[in-house]
């Protein structure tokens, strides 16, 4: 079949058919992360950003391009989820606004990729090379300047395609931080997956050349959300490293917590009997089972939003703070210090644009700060901000949690209701810098950083987000960390322990430090959070 | 009026030095710090304020405080009338933490109200101390009740308090200003710079380390220059507030005062703070 022109059905049948090729991509887009922190979620974001993007036009049989582009371009926008499916909207949004025809045609084509190139740039006040950006716009840059009557619709997406991938083999050239992981950016593995499934037919995706390259897990989503499973496995002896190995190779998000006589256990999956049939093999007993149908959860969610919100009200308290939390000790701190809503969402499970919009509609005041918590939130709850009407809406970029509780002690300090939010910021936004944070969390695969050498699962400790050191055990790891400050100008350090661990724990930590002659105070919290075992501030 | 004799009263929570009270003729009513069964008057000598703050901490149960009765207030105003005085301005601690204003007002009742003149300073300790200090002067150069009663807002409006509270337990267990409490949280270990102002203690800052905190109240007392008078608070800190004067000398009037507060206020602040009372030198205009 020639392609001369695609119209708004063939238009709806591309973005369906990119939806799906990434949708079988997510598991290794996710383990492309730069960082051996187990936060990557560039596929998932992606992922759902696509599936709530398609849902705008699934119903929708028009036979006008743009319509259609318009339309799964706002649905992209509504369902942004973290840095990546930020960027993958705005490009999507440039696109339908260059497009604005009732079909696609090869001029046409072109002025429509360069508005979504320009589009994705001009979002961001420092655009990166080497990633999503950088193949978009060598896509995009392949057309050509001039119409050329010679190349065909077809010979066009299939250069450009073909251009993309190049461009994304190349990113580790652009990126350093590639280069020493030995990989390519992820984002711009999710964004020629979803070009490639446009173009159809069977292409190749480049090598990940991950070093500990898992098996992709189980059947292909194929655009499904899969089971939440949950469970407690109750025994004598049971062996919770072995379980969260062994559970890991069976589906996605999975948290395993406990000791040797019960473990909680969470995990998704296509398949919910495989999680029980496992637990039940160890010889386990099963207690509180859960079993949840998570497309069916997503529609009654959507359902749910489209509720009323609250208008903004003169009576209200003039700012409230939204923030971004995981952990239920985390968010009693949040809620302690007068949080106004809390967003239970992070690394992984990033909140979209959507959600922050809800979110910001349903609060009575006029002034709202949003605290994301977490460097691959900023973007989407950006957006949230630039389209939200009514309310001035500020994003503080905080990138961890450890920063948002710092934030929110300042918040206390012009929270009167006469305080003018640009002063709020400030505030908050110098006190989110003068406190240092520890993240401790396991190695999600090998890597080789800065001279370390890292083992998958090795405990690693990050110091205001740059990797410090790794040992196979946790307490050698947050030790590390601790050398390479300056005690001096230290007082306290508060020491925030995860679901896995156990408040006996961090006081032993706390012992080892004191023995170590780091003489501080130590506060020993609760946080309640999965993937990081500790997260300690130090001011 | 202007030659009438006028004398300056207040409670014990002005935290004015005895010194000064003596100079200048004012009259100074005891609040009740409650020790186990204790009620022992803060009158300078029943109360050692040095030995109240060293075994607060290992004390079975907080201390509660009480305002005067109104026989005390109606005894207290009758003796200074009695000295050939003509009117009273009486200056305490706002109605909206204590029960010493309504006793007070009692007692001037049964004296014959309309001798005595009531004031709410809106103010604690020294904040206080600053009005009646203010008053004793004009009234000690026999200047009318007006006079005083317009100095006395002046002064108020001039005059910040700030302190450090180091450990926000004894604030906490004493229930006297749950909102406060509320506003600071519970979770963290929480040094709050609190403020007094119309009446009401608020926490302006939220800090975590005594170092940060510390600067925090320097800014805001170098905010108050120039400064006319300056004490250092503090509650069995005096190492404490030394240090803190150090650190702004340059703005600090040379008759800085050093003031250890009442454990009327002490009861509920705990041992280990350090505050600030200051006059900013625009009153007069």
């Amino acid at each position: 079949m020639a392609t001369s022109s695609i119209d708004g059905r063939q238009l709806k049948r591309r973005f369906r058919a990119g939806v799906d090729r990434l949708s079988q991509h997510v598991e290794l887009i996710n383990q492309l992360n730069v960082f051996p922190v187990p936060d990557g979620d560039t596929g998932i974001n992606m992922f759902h950003t696509l599936r709530r993007a398609y849902e705008e036009i699934a119903e929708d049989d028009s036979e006008d391009a743009g319509v259609i582009a318009d339309r799964f371009a706002h649905g992209a926008l509504m369902g942004a989820r973290g840095n990546s499916g930020t960027i993958l909207s705005q490009l999507l949004k440039g696109f339908a606004d260059g497009l604005q025809a009732p079909t696609l045609r090869p001029s046409l084509l072109r002025r429509a990729c360069q508005a979504a190139v320009k589009q994705a740039y001009s979002s961001l006040s420092k655009p990166t090379e080497g990633t999503m950006l950088t193949v978009a716009r060598e896509a995009a840059e392949s057309l050509g300047h001039e119409a050329s009557g010679a190349a065909s619709l077809k010979q066009m997406l299939e250069g450009m395609t073909a251009a993309a991938l190049a461009s994304l083999e190349n990113t580790p050239n652009l990126l350093p931080i590639l280069k020493e992981a030995g990989v390519v950016d992820a984002g711009g593995m999710g964004l020629v997956c979803f070009m490639q499934g446009m173009l159809g037919g069977q292409s190749a995706l480049p090598a990940a050349r991950l070093e500990s390259a898992r098996e992709l897990r189980g059947e292909a989503a194929g655009g499904s959300y899969g089971y939440d499973v949950q469970f407690l496995m109750i025994g004598e002896d049971l062996d919770i490293a072995r379980a969260r190995r062994d559970l890991e190779a069976l589906g996605w998000s999975v948290i395993v917590a406990g000791d040797r006589r019960a473990i909680k256990v969470h995990i998704h999956v296509n398949n919910p009997a495989l999680p029980l049939d496992y637990a039940l093999k160890t010889g386990a007993a099963l207690d509180d089972i859960v079993v949840e149908n998570m497309d069916i959860q997503y529609q009654r969610g959507l359902a749910r939003r489209q509720n009323e919100a609250a208008p903004a009200n003169s009576d209200s308290p003039a700012t409230s703070v939204i923030a971004v939390v995981e952990g239920d000790g985390m968010r009693a701190v949040f809620r302690d210090l007068n949080c106004d809503t809390i967003i239970d969402g992070g690394a992984g499970r990033n909140p979209s644009t959507e959600d922050f919009l809800v979110a910001i509609k349903q609060l009575p005041s006029h002034q709202v700060v949003i605290l994301p918590n977490d460097r691959n939130i900023v973007l989407a709850a950006q957006q949230a901000a630039d389209l939200i009407e009514g309310r001035l809406t500020r994003v503080l970029p905080t990138e961890s949690v450890l920063q948002g509780i710092s934030a929110m002690l300042a918040y206390g300090d012009a929270s009167d209701a006469n305080a003018d939010l640009e002063a709020t910021i400030e505030q908050m936004s110098a006190a989110r810098a003068a406190t240092i944070s520890i993240e401790v969390t396991r190695a999600s695969r090998m890597a080789s950083f800065r001279g370390l050498q890292i083992r998958r699962n090795d405990y690693i400790a990050l110091v205001d987000g740059e990797l410090c050191s790794a040992s196979a055990d946790i307490e050698s790891a947050v030790l590390g960390a601790f050398s390479e400050l300056d005690l001096q100008k230290i007082e306290l350090a508060t020491i925030y322990f995860g679901a896995d661990l156990a408040e006996a724990d961090a006081a032993e930590l706390v012992e080892r430090l004191k023995a170590s002659s780091v003489e501080l105070e130590f506060e020993i919290i609760f946080g309640g959070q999965t993937l990081y075992p500790y997260l300690i501030s130090v001011e | 009026m202007t030659s009438s004799r006028i004398r300056i009263a207040a409670d014990s929570v002005c935290d004015l030095p005895a010194d000064i009270a003596g100079r200048f003729n004012i009259h100074v009513i005891p609040t009740y710090v409650n020790i186990g069964r204790e009620s022992i008057p803060d009158d300078g000598v029943s109360l050692d304020r040095e030995r109240f703050y060293r075994e607060l901490p290992y004390m079975e149960a907080q201390p509660t405080t009480a305002a005067p009765s109104p026989g005390d207030a109606a005894a207290f105003y009758e003796s200074i009338l009695d000295d050939g005085v003509d009117h009273i301005v009486s200056i305490h601690v706002p109605e909206k933490l204590s029960g010493t204003l309504n006793a007070m007002r009692l007692g001037a009742e049964a004296v014959g109200g309309d001798r005595v003149t009531l004031v709410d300073s809106q103010q604690l300790t020294f904040g206080i101390g600053l009005q009646v200090w203010a008053a004793a002067e004009l009234a000690a150069q026999g200047l009318g009740l007006e006079t005083i009663l317009d100095a006395i807002e002046r002064v108020r409006r001039k005059t910040s308090v700030y302190a450090i509270i180091d450990t926000m337990e004894y604030l906490r267990r004493s229930g006297r200003v749950n909102a406060l409490t509320a506003s600071i949280g519970s979770l963290l270990k929480i040094k709050p710079i609190v403020s007094v102002h119309d009446g009401e203690v608020s926490s302006i800052s939220r800090q975590r380390t005594w170092a940060r905190a510390e600067q925090r109240l320097r800014t805001l007392t170098l905010a108050q220059s120039p400064l006319e008078r300056l004490a250092l608070l503090h509650t069995a800190n005096l190492a404490g507030a030394k240090k803190f004067l150090d650190s702004i000398r340059d703005s600090a009037p040379s008759d800085t005062l050093f003031i250890e507060t009442t454990p009327t206020l002490g009861a509920h602040v705990g041992p280990g703070s350090i505050g600030v009372a200051t006059l900013n030198a625009d009153w007069r205009r």
